[in-house]
This record gives structure tokens, sequence and C-alpha cells, in this order.
């Protein structure tokens, strides 16, 4: 990811309020988790599987300030049970930022499941997203998906896929 | 031996006022309902497996002006053990957890949960995992201290309460779903702390 992008990341959080960031650190994001640490105005919560991002993230909206669950997408699946009861369960929303691992391009066999799974599970569980392939989109995605989630309540998703993370 | 969760709730409830409280799911919603009715608009009721001590985590993050108190249960904290790796990393100073063990996931009938064993210590566990204060109960007096001092803590405090399994009986079931327990929590943080956090949204 370049400097750019970390920077156009940290602009949108920023605009959209955002004092804490939960993570579980991938290598597509992995110039933007160093940049959150030293962002002076976000305190960063590093967590053991995004479900528990996921968790602590609605946690921080209870208390009137926001959060934010950067992860690569196949953090989703992990977290796909505490996502479903905290929003479709109980109204509490979480907003993340994840790596599109596995779109068309990936070169890692590995990461294949991450491409395949992603979209149909943001599906089942109802979660508007929009994959960002430009920089210059990057803020004002961040921005929106927490202008929608604190309208309806529920989750939203930013996808950060193209050339923006290779 | 083991102790009434019933009577516990009722020693804990007795200490509280403003603080605020997310618990678990099963049985311990309606008695906590009832065991400490004051607490009803203060306590968030979750139906969510290893959700409760990490999103009572993140209400800790968020007014660390305010104690924060989770009644997690056996079954939902084993569900995800690595929040108590990251309570240890993150040492809030306003964070209280309860973890009502009987040892059974009591809301489906009561199967054995991995401490019936005997040899799985959550407490041992939470320890090891860098949350020094961690400690198991077994009598009613032994629980109350520790609530005492958990609640006072400038540290990460985790008492883990042996209980009996014997929901008490005669009580009032809590009548309302996850959606009308948020905003009623909600509403209760936003009156007590004076802020929005579910304000309106239309501005057309």
């Amino acid at each position: 990811m370049q400097k750019t992008g970390v920077e156009a990341v940290l602009r949108g959080l920023e605009r959209a309020g955002v004092s804490v960031a939960t993570y579980l650190p991938d290598s597509l994001l992995k110039e933007l988790y160093p940049a959150l640490d030293a962002a002076p105005d976000i305190r960063t919560i590093p967590v053991t599987n995004e479900g528990e991002g996921a968790a602590i993230a609605g946690g921080v909206f209870l208390s009137g300030k926001r959060a934010v669950l950067v992860m690569e997408n196949s953090g989703l699946r992990a977290a796909t049970e505490h996502l479903a009861r905290l929003g479709l369960g109980s109204g509490i929303p979480v907003v993340m930022i994840m790596s599109y691992r596995g779109e068309m391009g990936e070169n890692n066999w590995w990461a294949i499941p991450h491409g395949i799974t992603m979209e149909p599970l943001l599906g089942a569980l109802r979660i508007p997203y929009r994959v960002v392939r430009r920089e210059d989109e990057i803020e004002q995605a961040i921005v929106d998906a927490f202008e929608w989630s604190y309208t309806a309540y529920y989750h939203s998703a930013v996808v950060l896929g193209g050339e923006v993370v290779r | 031996m083991s102790m009434s969760r019933f009577a516990c709730m009722q020693a804990l409830g007795a200490r509280l006022s403003d603080e605020l409280v997310i618990l678990s799911l099963g049985g311990a919603v309606d008695e906590w309902f009832n065991a400490a009715p004051h607490m009803r608009e203060g306590s968030l009721f979750q139906q969510q497996l290893g959700c409760v001590s990490a999103e009572a985590f993140g209400l800790s993050v968020g007014l660390p002006h305010r104690r924060i108190v989770s009644l997690d249960t056996d079954g939902g904290l084993l569900f995800n053990l690595g929040i108590l790796a990251t309570l240890g990393n993150e040492q809030p100073q306003n964070l209280f957890v309860v973890v009502w063990d009987n040892e059974q996931y009591q809301s489906i009938g009561g199967p054995r949960t991995h401490t019936a064993s005997g040899r799985v210590d959550l407490a041992g566990i939470a320890r090891a995992a860098g949350v020094d204060n961690a400690y198991t109960v077994d009598t009613l007096e032994a629980f109350d201290e520790h609530c005492a001092a958990g609640l006072a803590a400038t540290v990460p405090y985790i008492v883990v309460a042996k209980t009996d399994g014997v929901l008490e009986p005669g009580i009032k079931r809590k009548h309302s779903d996850g959606r009308e327990d948020t905003y009623t929590f909600v509403r209760h943080v936003e009156r007590t702390e004076g802020i929005s956090i579910m304000g309106p949204s239309e501005h057309n």
C-alpha cells in the first residue's frame, strides 16, 4: 500500500470522527497498521481474531465514540458469528475496512478462498460495501460508510483492492 | 462446593449504582433482570457467545471514567479466550469481569462445558494471559469480597464464580428483544453521560 493510500485512509477516519481502531494485521495493508498506531487521535487495539475486534468496536459504539475494524477480508469469516449477533440481533453497527485478498489478479493459492467467500458473505449478512480500487476514492468511501452505519445502525464495509493494495 | 448465581447477583447488584453492565446469554439474563432491578437500564442484555467481555472492554475504552462490569459465562469466555490476552496487554483500568461458571450450557438444558472436567482453570488461563488479578471463588462471602476489590481496581480484575447451575425458580422473564435492549441501554448512557449516541439522523 502506498503512503498516499495510507494517508487517504487516515483522512477518512479523521473526517468520520474515529478515535479507536481494532485490527488484526495483514500483508496487503501492512503499511496502514503502524500509521494507525502512530496517529495521535486514534487508539489502536490489536486483537487475537476479527470477531473479537468486531465485538470491541461494538462496545466502543455503545460509548458514543467511533471505532473501525481493520483486517484482511479473510477476517470476515472469523467475524461472521459476532457480526450477525451484534448487527442483526442487537442493532449494534461495526464499520470495517478490509483488504481484498483473492480478487482477480491474485497469485497466492491460499488467498483464493478469501476472494471467493468475501462478497457472498457480505451479501448473506446484508452488509453494504464499496470496493475501492482508486486512492482518490478511499477517503470519501470511509466517510460514507460511517454516515450510512450511523443512520442504519448496521454494519458497512470499505474493501480496498486493485492498485490501492498492490 | 458451589453457590447460587442468583445470590451472587444480588450481592453484586447491591454494590452497583452508576456502573454499566454488559451480560451474556442464557439463564443469567433473566436472573440479573430480577436480582438487580435498579440496574436494568444500565445493563445491556446480550445473547452473544464470545462477545460479552470484548464488548465490555470496548465500552470501557470509550468511557474510561466509568466503571464497566462484564457478566460473562464459562461457555461464553471459552468461545473467545483471546480476549483475555487482549485484556492482559491493554490493561483497562475500569473493567471488572465476572465469569459465571456453572460448568454447563444451561440455556440448552445443561450439557457440560470444558470447565466441568475440573482440569480447565479459567482464572489460571487469565493470569497466564496477563490479567494478574484473576481468581476463582466458590463461596458467597469470597465472591462479595472480590466484587468490592474488583469494582475499585485500576487494573483488569476477573472473578470466576463457581455456581451451582440451579436456575432461580419463579423469576420473571425479561420481555424485550436485543434491539429494544440496545436502545434502552444507549438512552441510559446518553442520559447519564450527557451525550448523543443514536441521535436523530434526518437531514432533509
